[in-house]
């Protein structure tokens, strides 16, 4: 901020002018986004138990898990209003929901929940018959010794895919096999979160893992996600950026978004970046070190591999990072941890990243 | 500026500047909060969930809220309304200037001595910019009509905004090159119109006049009151000459009563009013009701000016004074005069903060400044003399315009008044300088390859994005960024909800309007399968046919077969009917579409025939069959269901209806369909076990009449 400070002796006031000068100059550089200005406020009021929400693509669906099950379905009356109420609950696990994740509506109306027990639920809204409305089970992936941990959904223009980390550092691959029907699901691939291949790390223990698909749209683009692991296993922990070879059907780690002597930390959160228009990928990790920024670049190299960059490591949460979202340019990043605040960065003109706001909850 | 001085703390832009503002988010839930979530929706607003720890003893407490942030960089001086009026306002003078301009490009491609600078350029430029302006507020000069009637109350104008007085300064600035050889005399009429703005943080002329204004018609003897002195003098210092003329004239002297022994004293007031009134000014032409002489060359002014100084002059030294025995009258009066003399200390001492003074300059000290050079220097001059109480944006963005350093413009802009004065200022910018335009154009890689100006369309239209009633504008700003307006368009629709039919397809209207076609198919795959889902079999279909999704569509048709396949006098079929209808003919848009309408037009005569129709009903029937079997899309698991159905027609009692080359067709098909059975994929169709055998039979018997026909 500029401001004009009463001079402490007169021979100041030249100097004062010539200092503003210099800092507004300086904020040219500094700031290029729009001022902040807060507005809006309470959208819905979530029940007692509840863990976790997720806005559908249009923002006007909301669903929200709870320790007791339930999963709740929350409405806007119109597309104008931003008044949202609760129009369904439905009892979906006996244990708690942990995450709710939402299907790309190209795919109707439904959401993956990740429940305590570890299984993943699949549940839809949709008419069958002569019935009225529901919201119906339509798949359950079981598993017995391993928990799913984290989930996304993938559109590539012909199938829609399903990335699942799993609690023994392991990531499964699943393919809808029909469009119209979310019952079927083939395995298309399992494999560790590691570049090398050969080796199996059997007793790996993750706490949490972290996915996000490749956000861009279009016919042409292929499958590719990042991923990261929070585990007693160094190997499994680093992000990497996952892609589909169609030509051998197998799923190939192209890129390391750790340097060398990083490898091993413990990944919280990873958000890859909408790309409107840029030659190269912007993808976010959030690790206890703090938030890096990675430039990724668009095309690979000889060996295979993607180039990447390091381009700025962010102070963070002190803590955990809870979540990462980038903004519908991909150009602001928004973050939340463990310090309880939402926190708002971007890069300036000069290709700095710098955090441009913060958000304490008060009440 | 140097390190020893940081305690005093000239400038407080320091490392503690650079942390980030902290905004409270309002939630009104009980702590422990114990999580926090967040999502990005439509444009740039941001949605946090709040989840709250659980406790134990409380039943129906609240476990969390949704909260919307929405980061749009407006203040509260707008209200929602005026500011979505100014958004719609805006756009048709912005799409207008960007096809002038589309079309000066080509135009310069031609001809290559046509530059976009040229004169006709900026006519265009100054029309948007009225343009812009006139959506701003109808502003009138407040100054002009302070006080209309002696004892009248304030005339009550529309508040001036602040954002309307940055854009004249701009337009002042950089649009309107008539106004270049006055630029002082604009900044004394813009002083005239905004002073108001100061008033909240500090005291103004402006307020001067006010709190005057509020005393006026308590006062008996207005001369003797030292306010009605000051407040003319602070008035005249800043150039507000109607007023202080009006102002004059409430003087008692004027009262007819005391015209007769006050004559001198009176002609004292109105030899200052009319000095006061036809003082010289260096500009084309001044409003009416106006006070002054306009010149607008310069010798002509100044040999006014110096004929005006010496009236002032030899008045000041003029004995009549000494006549004069109203003190409060005699000191005001000289006061007046030395203001307009150009005296320093009076000057200083009567304006509020130093704009004002930084006017009076131009006025009485310096009227022949031109040159933003040597305006810059005395704006330094004037901060130091007089700053002001509190920092004001405005301020900052006169200085950066002063100082000629378009990257402080943009960003005073930026931070003073948001999104939409950046984006629009820009054109008046560019136009202004070659500087702004190289530096607004240049493509920067730290932003991925696009320039500041695209930079701030595209923040601007994210904005617009944020909110269901400006969506709608957004496409315009974002087609105008060449790099990545389209991808950004792109996300924008996606994101556009598909349960509104009106909304779906005013989204369409868009993807055609700018020839999105991918996006478009998206659109309506997603609205396609909405509707499927949701019981609207029929919305469903058409929305996946004009999305051309063959995909979906196929595993539609599949759907059916399973169906319509099971039987005949099943009611499904008429269930089903309707919507192979529905899907048509076209084997392009959906390959297994066409066995549908022929097993249809096939059920339909077979249902002609069990209610008794003729032969020809028959025959058809037979037709149908044989094309049906004839067809590679016809799935293989049909042909058994198609045979048992039709098993009527080869048990024809009059005469057999299938020749010999039609039998061994469909016996050849019965005998691959024995070996597909032995393949562990086969799907039996639903039908008696003696299905096949019967067939069988029934094709060999009629093999048999039909070849002694035949013979």
């Amino acid at each position: 901020m500029i401001r004009f400070c009463p001079p402490l002796n007169p021979n100041r006031g030249y100097e004062l002018a010539k200092g503003t000068i210099a800092a507004a100059r300086r904020s040219a550089e500094m700031v290029w986004l729009s001022p902040i200005a807060v507005s809006g406020g309470n959208i819905a009021t979530l029940d007692k138990g509840t863990t976790c929400s997720s806005w559908n693509y249009c923002g006007q669906r909301l669903a929200t898990g709870s320790t007791d099950g339930t999963l709740s379905i929350f409405d806007s009356p119109d597309p104008s209003s931003s008044s949202f109420t609760c129009n369904l609950k439905t009892k979906v696990h006996a244990g708690a929901i942990l995450k709710v994740v939402w299907v790309p509506p190209e795919f109707g109306d439904a959401v993956a929940c990740i429940c305590s027990d570890g299984s993943l639920l699949l549940w839809e809204e949709i008419v069958e018959d002569a019935q009225p409305l529901q919201w119906k089970l339509c798949k359950s992936f079981e598993s017995t010794s391993t928990q799913v941990l984290d989930v996304q959904f993938g559109v590539s223009s012909t199938s829609l895919k399903l990335v699942a980390a799993y609690s023994d550092g392991h990531v499964k691959v699943y393919e809808l096999l029909d469009p119209l029907i979310l019952k079927n699901w083939q395995l298309q691939a399992e494999f560790q979160n590691a570049i090398d291949s050969v080796t199996m790390f059997r007793k790996a223990s993750c706490i949490s893992a972290s996915i996000s698909w490749n956000p861009q749209k279009g016919e042409n683009q292929g499958s590719s996600f990042v991923l990261g692991f929070n585990s007693d296993t160094p190997q499994l922990n680093s992000s990497k950026v996952w892609e589909f070879d169609e030509a051998h059907n197998r799923w190939l780690p192209v890129a390391e978004l750790a340097l060398p002597e990083d490898r091993s930390d413990e990944v919280y959160a990873v958000a890859w970046a909408l790309n409107i228009g840029r030659p190269y990928e912007v993808i976010a990790v959030a690790t206890q070190k703090g938030i890096a920024i990675w430039h990724v670049g668009a095309n690979p190299e000889l060996d295979g591999r993607l180039s990447v960059e390091k381009v700025a490591l962010l102070s963070g949460h002190g803590g955990e990072v809870w979540q990462m979202e980038w903004d519908m340019s991909g150009t602001t990043l928004a973050t939340t941890g463990s310090d309880g605040m939402v926190r708002l960065w971007q890069s300036n003109l000069n290709g700095v990243w710098d955090e441009q706001a913060a958000f304490q909850p008060t009440a | 500026m140097s390190g020893e001085n940081q305690g005093g703390a000239i400038v407080p832009y320091s490392e503690e500047a650079k942390k980030p503002v902290v905004y409270p988010l309002r939630h009104g839930l009980k702590p422990p909060i114990s999580r926090l979530g967040i999502s990005w929706s439509r444009g740039n607003s941001l949605r946090v969930t709040v989840f709250r720890q659980p406790s134990e003893d409380s039943e129906n407490e609240v476990g969390g809220k949704a909260v919307e942030v929405r980061l749009d960089g407006r203040d509260g001086e707008i209200s929602d309304a005026q500011w979505r009026r100014i958004a719609y306002g805006s756009v048709s003078p912005f799409a207008l200037l960007q096809s002038r301009k589309n079309s000066f490009a080509s135009l310069s491609k031609i001809s290559s001595t046509t530059s976009p600078f040229d004169a006709e350029w900026w006519e265009y430029v100054l029309e948007y910019s009225k343009d812009i302006s006139s959506l701003l507020g109808n502003q009138t000069s407040t100054t002009q009509s302070l006080i209309e009637d002696p004892k009248e109350v304030l005339k009550k104008d529309p508040e001036p905004s602040n954002l309307k007085a940055a854009w004249e300064l701009m337009e002042s600035f950089y649009a309107d090159k008539l106004s270049q050889a006055w630029l002082p005399e604009r900044l004394v009429d813009w002083l005239a119109d905004y002073d108001s703005l100061f008033s909240s943080t500090q005291e103004t002329v402006h307020s001067k006049l006010v709190d005057f204004q509020k005393d006026l018609v308590s006062l008996q003897v207005i001369e003797d009151e030292p306010k009605y002195w000051e407040v003319m003098s602070s008035a005249l210092a800043v150039g507000w000459l109607d007023i202080v003329v009006k102002l004059l004239r409430l003087h008692g002297s004027y009262q007819l009563d005391q015209l007769g022994n006050r004559e001198t004293e009176n002609g004292l007031v109105e030899a200052v009013a009319v000095l006061i009134s036809k003082m010289p000014r260096m500009r084309p032409e001044l409003e009416a009701g106006k006070l002054g002489e306009c010149f607008k060359a310069k010798p002509d002014f100044m040999k006014a000016w110096e004929k005006w100084r010496a009236q002032i002059a030899k008045l000041e030294c003029s004995t009549f004074w000494i006549q004069c025995a109203h003190r409060q009258t005699q000191e005001g009066l000289r006061n007046m005069l030395q203001i307009m003399l150009g005296n320093t200390n009076n000057l200083c001492t009567l304006t509020c903060h130093w704009m004002e003074l930084y006017i009076a300059h131009f006025l009485y000290i310096r009227p022949f400044t031109v040159g933003l050079e040597s305006m810059y220097g005395l704006a330094q001059k004037c901060i130091q003399l007089k700053p002001m109480a509190a920092s004001h944006r405005l301020m900052g963005l006169l200085i950066g315009i002063l100082g000629e350093n378009i990257e402080v413009v943009l960003a005073e802009c930026s931070k003073g008044f948001g999104p939409w004065m950046v984006t629009h200022a820009i054109e008046v910018l560019t136009a202004g300088s070659h500087q702004a335009d190289t530096l607004l154009h240049e493509e920067r890689d730290n932003l991925g390859g696009i320039s500041m100006e695209e930079l701030h369309r595209l923040v601007y239209a994210q904005v617009l994005s944020s909110h269901p009633l400006t969506w709608q504008i957004a496409p315009i700003y974002l087609t105008s960024c060449i790099k990545q307006g389209m991808g950004l368009l792109e996300m924008l629709l996606y994101k556009q909800p598909v349960d509104h039919n009106q909304l779906l397809l005013k989204n369409l209207e868009i993807c055609r309007l700018y020839e999105l076609d991918s996006v478009s198919s998206n659109i309506m795959k997603i609205a396609g399968m909405y509707n499927w889902k949701h019981g609207k079999k029929g919305s469903g279909v058409y929305w996946l046919q004009q999305a051309r999704d063959e995909a979906r569509l196929n595993r539609i048709a599949q759907q059916m077969f399973d169906s319509v396949g099971r039987s005949i006098s099943d009611e499904n079929f008429r269930q089903w009917e309707g919507l192979i209808q529905l899907l048509g003919s076209e084997p392009k848009t959906a390959g297994g579409l066409e066995f549908l309408h022929n097993y249809r037009d096939f059920k339909k005569s077979l249902l002609q025939i069990r209610d008794g129709k003729t032969t020809d009903a028959a025959r058809q029937a037979v037709e149908s069959l044989i094309s049906l079997m004839k067809n590679p899309c016809t799935p293989q698991r049909f042909w058994l269901p198609l045979l048992h159905d039709s098993l009527k027609l080869l048990n024809w009692e009059e005469r057999p209806l299938l020749n010999v080359l039609q039998t061994n067709l469909l016996l050849n098909k019965l005998q691959e369909l024995s070996i597909a059975r032995l393949r562990p994929d086969f799907i039996e169709a639903d039908l008696p076990p003696h299905a096949l055998s019967s067939v069988r039979l029934a094709l060999a018997t009629n093999l048999g009449r039909t070849t002694l026909e035949e013979q």
